[in-house]
């Protein structure tokens, strides 16, 4: 007896695939975080215990208080860039010590190192390249080599 | 005169596309996805002039908890974060990773009102240690055009 043949259609079965692929995004989707991966470009001077040499250089002081002294004078964070212009203009070496008083808190710093990392050769025609941020040890070394800390008694 | 009865169509959405859609967010989370070696949540000081961070850099970390007490935690760039006693045991890690390079760059991840003796400290550190490149971790700050 010859059996009836039926004709069945062939194809691949879909239909979960958009579940699966729905899964799949919402578990990237879960596991994705934004991540904060840029910042500011910080050198360490090298541990040699090198004396300081002696060059006029451009004095930044963060108070307690988050306020600004460049050069003693108190400053707003957007008249910085101006004040160094012409002094980076003449010489473009010229070091900017970056002191800050260390009850400040962190996010005054960062102002600061970042208004000086703002300025670019492309913008404002020049780029402040020597930034000296000392840190406790080294002022340590500084009240050893001069019998007080220059940084403090600097504006009085 | 009358007019015919229009063919019955089936009423269906078109789904035919969907899985086009979901595959290419699919290919779209796994591109942008990254493997990140450190989730601490900090908040971060703002900046503008910000530089991408190289891949692979060391991550030194001080964050606060909720209850504003301070941590450190600290990922040689290739094994997740885990936390350290304070400098000291972060200066024997930096020591062990600039040994074998010591252009190896290190993150410094740091709460933003953490008082900045603190940070010194840590600069300190990685500059005992021998570590050259650090990178200070900021979020992007808006920036006034006002």
């Amino acid at each position: 007896m010859k059996l009836p043949r039926r004709d069945n259609d062939s194809e691949i079965p879909t239909s979960s695939m958009a579940d699966i692929a729905f899964l799949l995004i919402i578990f990237f989707m879960v596991t994705a975080v934004f991540s904060a991966t840029k910042g500011l470009e910080f050198k360490l001077p090298k541990d040699d215990n090198k004396p300081p040499e002696q060059e006029e250089a451009v004095f930044v002081k963060v108070a307690a208080d988050g306020s600004v002294l460049v050069d003693c004078r108190p400053m707003e964070l957007d008249e910085i860039l101006a004040y160094l212009e012409p002094k980076l203009l003449r010489n473009p070496e010229k070091p900017v010590i970056l002191y800050t008083d260390a009850s400040a808190q962190y996010k005054s710093m960062i102002a600061v190192y970042d208004v000086l990392g703002m300025a670019k050769v492309e913008t404002h025609g020049y780029k402040v390249k020597n930034i000296s941020v000392p840190t406790q040890s080294e002022v340590q070394e500084y009240i050893q080599l001069f019998g007080f800390n220059p940084f403090e008694s600097q504006c009085g | 005169m009358r007019l015919k009865k229009g063919t019955k169509a089936p009423a269906i959405i078109p789904t035919a596309s969907m899985a086009d859609i979901a595959f290419l967010l699919i290919i779209f989370f796994m591109v942008t996805t990254v493997h990140e070696v450190d989730r601490t949540s900090v908040n971060l000081p703002l900046a503008q002039s910000r530089e991408e961070a190289e891949k692979g850099s060391a991550i030194v970390v001080l964050a606060k908890d909720k209850f504003g007490e301070l941590y450190y935690m600290f990922s040689d760039g290739t094994n997740m974060s885990h936390t350290v006693n304070g400098p000291q045991d972060i200066y024997h890690e930096v020591s062990a990773i600039t040994y074998r390079d010591s252009t190896t760059q290190f993150i410094l991840k740091a709460d933003e009102s953490v008082r900045f003796e603190l940070v010194d400290e840590l600069l300190d550190t990685l500059r005992k240690a021998d570590a050259q490149k650090v990178l200070l971790l900021c979020q992007q700050a808006t920036v006034n055009r006002g």
